[in-house]
């Protein structure tokens, strides 16, 4: 099955053959490139090139184009902090003032056109990434929720104002959800197959104060997407189970949840509206702090415990941080994949104590010629390992008889216990002489090859 | 308790600052004094704002306008407890560390720690390092309390640790460390004192610091 169907039946609650995956690689994506978060925000190219390093090396199902909270504000008038390993963060917020006097509601003239701010560059991008991989990978368009928008237009008046000023509150919202549609639109026109409603401030707030604001704009931002032929999902951050029931009668196809909130609970309200769930690998007790194995081993469990996995999507409990390590991510995506593989690897690692006396090291001080050995996973599933496993190949090929070449993959018994002896932590790398010299990160020809020579003198 | 601190107590739960105020006023032309209005009505009430919050019987918004009750009836009451010559339980230090812009969490433990009688001195977002230690050495503080919302700027909380350790206050002040992506762990690894997990319990954390 194609990814993008498994994504899409999976949305549609039909059955499909494994369980879908998305890898909300936002800022994360310019780590793969050695870009910075501004850089990527910002630059077109860059972002092109590292969104599509994130495809490469993570197989993705679905995949978010950008993950900014902060484009439709800045149109709006908030100036932003850059910082370089993060997301932008709000400076100001224009509608701020006395929390005495009600917020003044913007024009509607002032909703943001595709020519506004950074939507160019986001929407070039979104184009791009359409014509390249959007045949087989669903692609997600992120928008600000409207409540959000209007924290970051208010400030934290907004939560006051929800006491004092109903009225205007509610009209605060409405402008917050035209612009959220307006966005919307311009992504589903550049081809998003997606758009993910993001609101990490609804887990903040009471259920009843849910239903008084959230439900009319919500639920027409969700309406709209769906008119327009594109599926939707409802992110939110931190517990907001108190309120998935009210999210779910806004009507997004799917919602995504972060590690505060128990999955199984999330699913079973999900399952009673009609609603597909995302989620919930820890953003940072796993995905950024765990190494390879510790994020296997979560997905393998994840999917082991789950007795009924239909309408459920793999993905992190948000945006991924920046320098989440790679070989993580693309851990997940192979226990996600090949699961069964994977099951038995960590089996076989974590099980009975490995007995690696019977792995012969090399001496690496008294090679008769440099030594370059493979780490993979498995180059027929996971796809950073093919990539590296191919250009190890392609300097052999170069070099050929001036250096030797060894090729381990993790899946056998035996080199599992030769990962262990050698303390090779990230897969897939590439060491020579005994020294690691790539990690998850694939070289080029030239500087693998750079690399050997060097070894070579 | 009294009819009209209960009153007082009721209206700052619900969030009603303008009622809140008169009422606050009213106690005192009444002549209750200020102390007995503070702790019995005014903290008290904040006391049960905070263990709801704690609870998840309530949410930002609902401590937000409690916490506005409680700024608008001090007005009236601080001049009378300058009078009266009241004691602070203790002082705090609170931000949220450089490069970081997040302030809800933040203004939630200086309502909370208001709430418990500690005189909070609030440096805003995107704080320095030195700024804590200068602050806390001009204010004669027991804590200083950072915040953090993002995984990039946690890492900034380290160089406070390190700013008051190698201050004279080393010996002096505890560090408090909070926020979304904060850890009990964490906490241990940069050497900072206490960790808490919301408002509530930074604000109980720093008021046993306090009366220790």
């Amino acid at each position: 099955m194609q990814s993008k169907e498994r994504l899409f039946k999976t949305l549609k609650h039909e059955s499909v053959d494994r369980i879908p995956w998305v890898p909300f690689a936002g800022v994360h994506a310019g780590f793969l490139k050695d870009y910075a978060a501004d850089e990527v925000l910002q630059d077109a190219d860059k972002l092109y090139e590292s969104l599509m390093e994130v495809n490469r090396l993570y197989k993705p199902d679905g995949q978010p184009v950008v993950f900014d909270l902060q484009l439709e504000a800045e149109c709006l008038g908030c100036e932003l902090q850059w910082e370089k390993n993060s997301p932008p963060s709000i400076k100001t917020h224009p509608l701020d003032g006395d929390d005495e006097e009600p917020p003044v509601i913007p024009c509607e003239c002032t909703i943001p056109t595709p020519e506004s701010g950074r939507f160019p560059v986001i929407l070039d991008v979104m184009r791009r990434m359409k014509e390249s991989v959007g045949e087989t990978t669903a692609l997600y368009g992120l928008v600000t929720g409207p409540f959000t928008l209007a924290s970051h237009l208010r400030g934290n008046n907004i939560f006051t104002d929800m006491f004092d000023f109903d009225e205007e509150t509610e009209e605060l919202l409405n402008y917050c959800a035209k612009v959220a549609k307006a966005s919307a639109g311009y992504m589903i026109d550049a081809g998003m197959d997606v758009i993910a409603v993001v609101d990490p401030l609804i887990s903040q707030i009471s259920s009843n104060h849910f239903e008084e604001y959230m439900i009319k704009p919500f639920t027409e931002v969700f309406d709209y997407i769906r008119e327009r032929g594109a599926y939707s999902s409802f992110f939110v951050c931190g517990d907001a189970t108190r309120n998935l029931e009210v999210m779910c009668k806004t009507k997004p196809d799917s919602m995504s949840i972060d590690e505060n909130v128990d999955l199984k609970v999330a699913l079973e309200i999900g399952r009673k509206h009609g609603v597909v769930v995302g989620g919930n690998i820890p953003l940072t007790t796993v995905m950024l702090n765990g190494n390879q194995m510790d994020n296997m081993k979560f997905v393998v469990d994840l999917l082991d415990n789950m007795e009924d996995k239909s309408g459920f999507i793999l993905a992190p409990g948000c945006d991924m941080p920046y320098q989440t390590p790679i070989d993580n991510a693309i851990g997940v995506a192979q226990a996600v994949i090949e699961t069964e593989s994977v099951r038995q690897m960590i089996k076989n690692y974590v099980g009975e104590e490995i007995d690696t006396s019977g792995v012969v090291i090399p001496n690496y001080d008294n090679l008769d010629k440099p030594l370059m050995e493979v780490f993979t996973l498995d180059p027929l599933s996971c796809a950073a390992c093919t990539y590296m496993l191919r250009v190890a190949q392609e300097a052999k090929d170069t070099l050929g008889d001036k250096i030797d070449m060894a090729e381990y993959r993790i899946t056998e018994k035996e080199n599992i216990a030769r990962v262990k002896k050698m303390e090779v932590e990230k897969l897939p790398s590439i060491y020579i002489n005994g020294q690691l010299e790539f990690s998850s990160i694939i070289p080029s020809k030239s500087e693998l090859e750079k690399a050997l020579n060097i070894a070579m003198k | 308790m009294n009819e009209k601190l209960t009153e007082i107590s009721s209206l700052l739960q619900a969030g009603k600052a303008g009622k809140c105020k008169k009422a606050v006023k009213a106690a005192v032309d009444e002549g209750i004094d200020a102390q007995t209005i503070l702790n019995e009505a005014l903290l008290s009430g904040m006391d049960v704002v905070g263990r709801k919050f704690k609870a998840n019987e309530i949410f930002v918004p609902e401590v937000l306008v409690a916490a506005r009750c409680m700024n608008k009836s001090l007005d009236v009451l601080k001049p009378l407890l300058l009078k009266e010559g009241s004691e602070p339980v203790g002082t705090v230090i609170l931000g949220t560390v450089k490069g970081d812009l997040h302030d809800i969490g933040k203004n939630l433990v200086n309502i909370m720690m208001q709430g418990k009688g500690l005189t909070v001195i609030d440096l805003g977002v995107d704080v320095p390092a030195e700024k804590f230690v200068e602050a806390a050495k001009e204010n004669n503080a027991d804590i200083v309390a950072c915040s953090a919302l993002l995984t990039t700027t946690m890492g900034e909380m380290q160089g406070v640790v390190d700013a008051v350790k190698a201050s004279d206050l080393a010996d002096k002040v505890k560090i408090m460390i909070g926020g979304a992506p904060i850890t009990s762990d964490f906490c241990e690894e940069i050497g900072a004192d206490v960790y808490s997990v919301d408002g509530s319990e930074a604000a109980e954390a720093a008021y046993e610091i306090c009366v220790a």
